[in-house]
């Protein structure tokens, strides 16, 4: 939509003009509520955004500092002990590794798939809305929706998956009960559930393509794989490059369908780091050493989205 | 992306109806057919937990409990339905999700929208600064504020509340860079004769530069709601009481005192779903759209 | 939404062609589905549960299944007559999920009247201020005093002196058996009960003979990736060398490591994965035993209404004494008065009034196995006469709960971290001395971490 921009600064000389009378005054008498600077209609937002934001992005980096605690009791300066013990406590590694795993395991398959169902729904076979539905509809459910359902795909004597391999003459598979499974049960399901957002976003792209350059190669009498391998795919960097970023920043900040499945069980073999900071801060009370744990985690963040935003320059 | 600013806004035609769509495939049978045949397994097997589900929701827990790879074991029976929307709660917190996602949208829409307009047409002091800070600030994971937020209402006793529930989500920095970069883009003619006309900065904003920007506001809002809508760390943080759980939060929470029962489980499931499926069959274009300008912060 | 402006509207919204017939198709199938949604949400304001408003006495508990359906029967002959309580109930999911959404809505201060909380949790809820004390004259008031209630669980509801806890019922980790494996196996004494062990060898052999009498397994324990079982196990059979087990602030954990390894290498010898099953989990081992499938099952007597269901001769007894001196692993659901900002005195005059009433009615909780706190009850005839709860009604003489500090009891972080090293010992991964040296490291990393309710 900024294509539709009007170039430059140049419509932005129009309102400045009158200020160039010097007659500020005038303006205030035109419009009373509504000075022409426009602070007042960010002051709103400003207000919301110093509360709610900026106020616990200071606030946790100074409890991260503290003892604080859900108990109601007095709070203390604790200097670095936090952070300190943080980098101690193999809890912390093993969550943040089980967050970086599952990050590596849905990143993947959730550009991949939806870069497939995007092509195959772009490619033109009759019945769109049936195959957007089928692929965004999991995205608009709530998560606990997602979980009900998949639990019970999931349920070690009845659900869907064990009864499937039963058929197959194949002894069950304990989906959420064993550590070397679980994880990627939940992948599983994390996959069906997202990746119809992915989907969209690429859908979209693909409808803005310019037709041109297929058009040349089709007269050519290039096929449709060679098209899709030299042309399409390629058109696709940027919007790949931009999903490829968003998807793992998400799947980094995973908490709720691990938390309400498996709890990070079995023996924390799911814990992400999220619930790490649930466990210790509400579970144990510790808020402070939570924070700290939090902002070890937002560094991570930072880190990534940099490394990302640098690659993602170079791209460009 | 899509979004145009001109009205009346020409309907977009399917890919099929596209000049170039028929391009891809080719005019070879076997591309068509593969890719045909592709589309309806992925298809298939995203719809299968959808057909398990429902084929479970309407049998007896007896039934279901027959091994068997059948989705459908036994009778068919709405009574799990029945029994839900007897219990009462799962209705409450249809209501309350209702209420909190409609209240965060229109929040977020009227303050993300003054801001967008203030920092695009405004000319205050410190306006690029506090810009860059709001851009800056979509990096910050909210999820990483559960704690200090929580302590925050700890410290505003709003605990248990709808305003906690409420106020920590209207906070949508990506909104508001969306907003404006489509408000940069709305041509400025309009307004000037506006404001020569005497209208104040609000009026212009509300009878020139809304009217054009219609598309990216629905957007926004869509947007804002399914987010709200669906959203569960937050409101699960900050609510204990079940009487003001959302649906994510009392069905992931609450038990019954039977335990855990399947068809009881799926049926409170699908009807948790059915509202937001519901809209999106009637406003799929317009929720594809939103999705698609704002899902990539309207780049 | 709040952009419906008064210029001019583009018509954008005529939807023609294909459009059209879909949604007029979808529109018609989905109104029977709206309809349904919003006659239920009609139902739901009607219904008894939510009528109940803001006057009804909020109480919260983790009973699901049989417990839960028997709480439900004892809110019901309160909640009845002229001096009926209106009462709702929540249920939310055993363990940290309970606890860690129990001690928000206290710290937030608008948390529910009554909850039930497990005796063993106590030190980390009362300390914290998290937990409003009971008014004694006011029990006493509505029937309830301290000598209803044994000494020893008595003890163990004050804080500093003051009582934030009434007990409810003591449920123990006991012993069920086949009858008929165990009369084949010659265990019962003269009147058909278990005979005494008394030495681990005894309980070896025991598990042999009934291996025998069975054809399959002797004594089944379902532990593996369980967060309790193992440690209640351990517990009880530590207590009964005579050692204990302290946490003191700060630290080193008080543990006598000989003593502990004892006990982790006798049970490593019990579960030999041949006479009896090494590697089941909670609910393999529940079917194993219910199934036939083995002659005795070390479990809480929570499980006696599911056992029951399965048909089998089901005998229980406390859990036996193979050690110097009688011990059994008990826990205890207890109601408690959640921290409130401003309580209202004739709201919480209503919670004493609820405690006491619902107290009373624990001859109907003993039908799930559990021995009532509430010593009138287990004093009735009626008691005596449920079996198998009777044979197992003395398991609260010898109980042992956990050492109390704030990160320890029922769900807790601790008796977990207990049981990961256990497990490994039970499944062969490590040795007895290591399993025992990791349970110290274990402890002492939680006796580290600064306090957060002192």
């Amino acid at each position: 939509m900024t294509t539709t921009a009007p170039p430059g600064t140049g419509p932005r000389t129009g309102p400045d003009t009158p200020r160039a009378d010097g007659s500020r005054r005038t303006r205030r008498q035109r419009s009373p509520g509504a000075p022409r600077s426009g602070l007042v209609f960010v002051l709103p937002f400003l207000l919301l955004f110093v509360l709610f934001l900026v106020w616990p992005v200071v606030q946790g980096l100074w409890m991260s500092f503290t003892d604080s605690s859900l108990a109601l009791r007095d709070t203390a300066f604790v200097g670095f002990d936090n952070y300190a013990e943080a980098f101690g406590d193999p809890d912390v590694w093993s969550s943040l590794g089980n967050t970086l795993f599952f990050t590596a395991v849905t990143s993947v398959p959730l550009v991949l798939v939806a870069l497939a169902m995007a092509l195959l729904v772009h490619s033109g076979i009759a019945g769109q809305w049936a195959w957007r539905l089928a692929f965004f509809a999991p995205y608009l459910l709530p998560v606990t929706v997602v979980t009900l359902i998949w639990s019970w795909l999931y349920q070690p004597d009845l659900g869907f998956a064990n009864q499937l391999l039963a058929a197959l003459g194949m002894g069950p598979v304990g989906w959420l009960a064993d550590e070397s499974v679980a994880m990627w049960s939940i992948a599983a399901l994390t996959v069906w559930w997202t990746a119809g957002f992915n989907f969209l976003l690429y859908l979209a792209a693909l409808q803005s393509l310019p037709t041109t350059f297929d058009e040349a190669a089709a007269l050519d009498g290039a096929g449709a794989w060679r098209r899709l391998w030299s042309i399409t795919l390629p058109q696709l960097r940027r919007t790949t490059a931009l999903v490829a970023m968003l998807q793992i920043l998400a799947s980094l900040k995973v908490f709720d369908q691990i938390y309400i499945l498996t709890k990070g069980g079995p023996g924390g073999s799911t814990r992400p780091v999220l619930e790490y900071v649930y466990d210790v801060g509400f579970t144990g009370y510790r808020l402070g050493y939570a924070s700290a744990v939090s902002y070890l985690f937002f560094a991570l963040i930072v880190v990534v989205s940099l490394v990302q935003l640098r690659l993602f320059r170079r791209e460009d | 992306m899509s979004a145009t600013t001109t009205p009346p806004r020409p309907r977009r035609r399917t890919p099929r109806e596209r000049a170039g769509a028929p391009l891809l495939l080719g005019h070879g049978r076997l591309p068509r057919v593969l890719a045909g045949t592709a589309l309806v397994v992925l298809a298939a097997v995203w719809l299968l937990p959808f057909v398990w589900a429902i084929a479970t929701s309407v049998q007896s827990e007896q039934d279901v409990s027959a091994p068997g790879l059948s989705p459908f074991k036994g009778a068919f029976t709405l009574d799990a339905y029945q029994r839900i929307l007897d219990r009462g709660d799962v209705p409450v917190w249809a209501f309350n999700s209702l209420l909190i996602a409609g209240l965060v949208t229109v929040v977020t829409v009227a303050v993300s929208t003054l801001a967008a307009y203030g920092f695009s047409r405004g000319t205050f002091r410190g306006r690029r600064a506090l810009l860059a800070v709001t851009v800056a600030a979509v990096m910050v994971p909210p999820q990483l504020l559960i704690v200090p937020l929580f302590r925050q209402m700890l410290l505003f006793d709003l605990v248990d509340t709808y305003a906690a529930v409420i106020l920590p989500q209207v906070v949508a920095p990506m909104m508001v860079f969306v907003l404006k970069r489509f408000f940069d883009g709305v041509p400025r003619e309009l307004e000037e004769a506006a404001r020569i006309d005497g209208a104040s900065e609000f009026r212009v904003l509300w009878s020139v530069v809304l009217p054009l920007s219609r598309p990216i506001v629905a957007a926004v809002a869509i947007f804002v709601f399914i987010g709200a809508w669906n959203n569960f760390l937050w409101p699960f943080i900050v609510t204990n009481d079940p009487d003001l759980m959302t649906l994510p939060v009392g069905l992931a929470t609450v038990r019954d005192s039977h335990g855990v029962q399947y068809v009881s489980g799926m049926a409170s499931a699908l009807l948790a779903a059915l509202p937001l499926i519901v809209v999106f069959l009637f406003f799929q274009r317009r929720i594809v759209d939103s999705v698609a300008t704002t899902g990539l912060g309207g780049s | 939404m709040t952009a419906r402006s008064p210029a001019p509207a583009p018509p954008a919204r005529s939807a023609t062609g294909p459009g059209l017939t879909r949604r007029r198709l979808l529109g018609t199938g989905l109104a029977g589905a709206g309809a349904l949604l919003a006659a239920g949400a009609l139902s739901g304001c009607a219904s008894p549960a939510s009528a109940s408003g803001a006057s009804a006495l909020k109480v919260w508990d983790l009973f699901q299944g049989g417990d839960g359906l028997l709480m439900d029967e004892m809110i019901e002959a309160v909640a009845g007559g002229d001096r009926g309580f209106d009462v709702d109930r929540t249920i939310l999911d055993w363990g940290p999920s309970y606890y860690t959404k129990l001690a928000m809505s206290a710290a937030g201060g608008r948390a529910p009247d009554v909850a039930v909380l497990h005796l063993s949790r106590l030190a980390g809820y009362a300390p914290g201020g998290l937990l409003a004390p009971f008014d004694l004259d006011l029990l006493a008031e509505f029937g309830v005093t301290q000598d209803d209630f044994t000494p020893a669980v008595w003890a163990r509801t004050r804080y500093d002196g003051t009582v934030y806890a009434i007990p409810l019922d003591i449920h123990p980790f006991i012993v069920f058996y086949d009858k008929d494996a165990a009369g084949t196996a010659g265990l019962l004494d003269s009147s058909g009960e278990l005979a005494p062990m008394g030495s681990p060898q005894a309980l070896l052999d025991a598990g042999r003979a009934l291996a025998a009498a069975t054809g399959h397994a002797g004594i089944v324990f379902g532990h593996v990736n369980d967060p309790a079982q193992n440690w209640r196990l351990f517990a009880a059979l530590y207590a009964q060398t005579g050692a204990a087990f302290t946490l003191p602030d700060g630290g080193p954990a008080g543990l006598d490591t000989d003593a502990a390894i004892r006990v982790v290498s006798f049970l490593r010898q019990l579960f030999d994965g041949r006479t009896n099953p090494d590697n089941l989990d909670y609910y393999a081992g529940l079917t194993m035993f219910s199934s036939g499938r083995g002659g005795m099952a070390m479990l809480g007597e929570w499980e006696l209404p599911t056992l029951r269901k399965s048909g089998i001769p089901l005998g229980a007894a406390p859990f036996p004494q193979v050690f110097d001196r009688p011990a059994v692993y008990t826990d205890s659901h207890s109601f408690v008065l959640p921290h409130q900002d401003d309580p209202d005195p004739a709201r919480r005059r209503e919670a004493h009034r609820y405690v006491a009433e619902i107290i009373k009615q624990s001859l109907t909780w003993a039908s799930a196995g559990h021995i009532p706190a509430y010593q009138p009850v287990l004093a009735k005839p009626e008691y005596a006469a449920l079996t198998p709860q009777s044979s197992y009604a003395d398991a609260g003489k010898a109980a042992v709960l956990d050492p109390p500090n704030w990160f320890t009891g029922a769900g807790s972080n601790f008796q977990s971290r207990m049981c990961q090293p256990l497990q490994s010992a039970l499944l062969g991964h490590t040795t007895p001395e290591k399993a025992v040296r990791r349970m110290v490291r274990e402890a002492d990393a939680l006796l580290r971490q600064p306090d957060p309710v002192a």
